[in-house]
């Protein structure tokens, strides 16, 4: 393990530079392999054509941290991670790395599809320099983690994406790395196997190991990781903690209420699904600005599992979230059943809503089922607003909501 | 600089040369097997969809032999004495020639087809240059073995000056994939290269005493005695089969020459690789 304390990755003011069209970028090319050849030359400014996919960005992480990077597609996410791994050069500013390196640059590629899935792992702890003896234990582990034993000796081509993600993940975290890059690591396989991912993440950085995150994911990116980074245009817009992160995220890209798709489990199930959601008022009666309203989920469950959940409110044109609440302590769920929570006072005024759900992983907090999200319709709820001067007021400007408000 | 870091800059690799060795070094340590197990393994994967399998790889050669004897037989051409049967004298000179052509296309080939990897693995791009290099000396060895049976079949003696024929072959693959090797960087970038490298070999092979005899009575400057490949063909031609013009000193001009091209091409490679994989 790394001396704690110091940095195991530290990069300074990282530039790299990419050129839109095919035929400049190649041209470049050419020009960037004759500068290789011209040691006393100093590296160029940017050239027309060209954009920063990474623009002047610095960090440090240290053992035992974990670094989300989140940002919007194109935001220059996986030319870090690609820089970091030394697979591309930098343009300006250097990056420095202490230990192995493992990453998983995309999920379930990197292999040679004509090795098998013991030698592709043979193929990769040969690079980081693992002995013989280390190989051979480092093998079995990684075979063991993937569930590949069967696999073992069957040439990758013949994988499935879910046995290839499985591997990918395996080999980038049991070659015992001492900095861990991870692009989507969570983006594919089944709900059990991601668990076992976050597991071994949090095992990881408790030993002592380095992380640095990608994902598009902010429940995994909150929970996983202590700090985080926004990246937009390749340019370092935020540092702070994961959640500040990933608030500064949201509130820049506003975002579709999914953050990925519920999980399966190995066989394609999904552990839980919400059969419908519903709000009425305790006492009877359609729903009324100021009056208490129950929201009801109605489940199903492929085997009892813990789970925490939460639900939110949105104008009837699904676009803008009003309101909502999540309960994230821990509950049982039964095979079937319902879960409620009462709003005592509902402050929407008069209109349709529509209704979503979220039942999440306690743990991970990545979704197990999601509900008005996808392809199901959302359930719509009519609101209804005693009739007033003061209430029809507020509705004519299209308010939303009502406030209490104390006058002097 | 700890013994653990590794750092990326922005200045040209050249610029610290012990680091750029270094990881060259570290690189070439893992590299034999890395490229050992993907040789074998697409070599099983390769022949298994084949129901003649490893009985293909002399076939080519022998086929282009066959076609230039029936040829000099119906007289189409007459090249005049060769020295010894012109079967034994054509099939030489193919075998010879297919391991140039061979190793002039094998890394861009290789490389082309790893192109997917290189951008996302870190594995040493030397252990597919190697397992292609592995390729071509086993095509080599096949259809030697066929060569030996064709020549003791045709008559011709096995002369003690055959123990030096695999210097003149590995010459041959040296030079083939040097040139070759060179050329990657840009054949990476630009489909070109590779379309050319195809119609040059073409053109080279008819300026080269495959299928025509060597010594002939052309000026010193001819394109044929310029051309590298001529004594390394004619030079271990003579080794196996004793037929005449061998050349040992040329041969081992053009194989030194060869060797500082491959080390050339190999360490231009390595400061081309990140921008290469750059725009793959």
């Amino acid at each position: 393990m790394t001396a704690s304390g110091e940095p195991v990755v530290r990069v300074d003011h990282l530039t790299k530079r990419y050129a839109g069209d095919l035929r400049t970028s190649l041209r470049y090319a050419l020009r960037d392999i004759g500068r290789e050849l011209v040691p006393h030359r100093s590296p160029g400014a940017a050239r027309p054509g060209e954009f920063a996919a990474l623009d002047d960005v610095s960090f440090e992480l240290r053992p035992g941290e974990a670094l989300a990077v989140v940002g919007p597609n194109g935001a220059g996410k996986s030319t870090l991670l690609k820089v970091l791994y030394g697979l591309v050069k930098p343009d300006g500013g250097e990056a420095r790395i202490r230990g192995r390196v493992g990453a998983l640059i995309e999920l379930g590629t990197g292999f040679d599809e004509v090795l098998t899935g013991r030698e592709n792992i043979a193929v990769n702890a040969a690079i980081l320099g693992l002995s013989e003896d280390e190989l051979a234990t480092a093998t079995e582990d990684v075979l063991a983690f993937a569930e590949l034993e069967d696999a073992a000796d069957m040439p990758v081509r013949y994988y499935s994406s879910g046995m290839r993600a499985r591997l990918a993940f395996a080999v980038a975290a049991h070659l015992r790395p001492d900095v861990l890059l991870v692009d989507e690591v969570l983006a594919v396989g089944d709900f059990a196997f991601q668990r076992k991912c976050f597991r071994h993440m949090q095992r990881f950085l408790d030993g002592g190991g380095a992380l640095l995150l990608v994902s598009h994911n902010v429940f995994l990116v909150q929970t996983l990781c202590t700090r985080g980074m926004l990246l937009e245009c390749g340019v370092c817009t935020f540092a702070g903690t994961a959640v500040d992160t990933v608030a500064r995220y949201l509130a820049v890209r506003q975002p579709r209420p999914a953050a990925g798709g519920a999980l399966a489990a190995a066989d394609g199930t999904a552990p839980v699904t919400v059969e419908g959601i519903s709000a009425a008022r305790p006492g009877g009666g359609p729903p009324a600005t100021g009056e208490p309203l129950t929201v009801t989920v109605r489940y199903r469950c492929a085997a009892p599992v813990e789970a925490a959940w939460g639900f939110t409110i949105w104008t009837g044109d699904h676009w803008v979230c009003v309101a909502g609440d999540h309960d994230l302590r821990p509950r049982r769920l039964e095979r079937e059943g319902e879960l409620r929570a009462t709003i005592p006072r509902l402050p929407l005024l008069a209109g349709t809503y529509v209704l979503r759900a979220v039942v999440v992983d306690p743990e991970t907090l990545l979704p197990f089922a999601l509900y008005g999200h996808g392809d199901e319709a959302p359930a719509v709820v009519e609101i209804t607003t005693p009739p007033g001067v003061h209430h029809n007021a507020l509705t004519a400007m299209q308010q939303l909501v009502t406030i209490d408000v104390d006058w002097d | 600089m700890a013994a653990d870091e590794t750092v990326y800059s922005a200045e040209p690799l050249l610029r610290s040369p012990e680091r750029f060795a270094a990881a060259a070094r570290a690189d070439l340590r893992v590299v034999p097997r890395s490229a050992w197990r993907m040789w074998v393994r697409r070599l099983q994967a390769r022949h298994r969809a084949s129901r003649l399998g490893y009985a293909w790889l002399p076939v080519p050669a022998l086929a282009l032999a066959l076609t230039w004897v029936y040829l000099d037989h119906v007289r189409v051409v007459r090249f005049g004495d060769t020295g010894i049967p012109y079967l034994a004298y054509v099939l030489s000179g193919v075998v010879l020639w297919q391991v140039f052509a061979e190793g002039l296309q094998a890394p861009l080939r290789a490389l082309g087809d790893a192109r997917h990897m290189l951008t996302k693995a870190r594995l040493p791009h030397e252990a597919w240059l190697a397992s292609a290099a592995l390729d071509v000396a086993l095509n080599l060895l096949v259809r030697l073995a066929v060569l030996v049976v064709v020549l003791v079949a045709a008559g011709t003696s096995l002369r003690a000056a055959i123990v030096l024929a695999p210097l003149g072959m590995v010459a041959l693959l040296v030079l083939g994939f040097a040139i070759g090797l060179a050329l990657t960087p840009v054949g990476l970038l630009y489909e070109d290269v590779g379309q050319a490298l195809t119609v040059v070999a073409g053109f080279w092979f008819f300026l080269t005493p495959v299928v025509y005899p060597w010594p002939a009575d052309l000026a010193g400057d001819s394109l044929i005695a310029l051309n590298p490949v001529t004594p390394l063909v004619v030079t271990t031609r003579a080794w196996l089969t004793g037929a005449p013009g061998a050349e040992p000193a040329q041969l081992a001009g053009v194989g030194a020459g060869a060797v500082v091209l491959l080390v050339a091409g190999w360490l231009v490679y390595r400061l081309a690789r990140p921008h290469l994989v750059a725009r793959l």
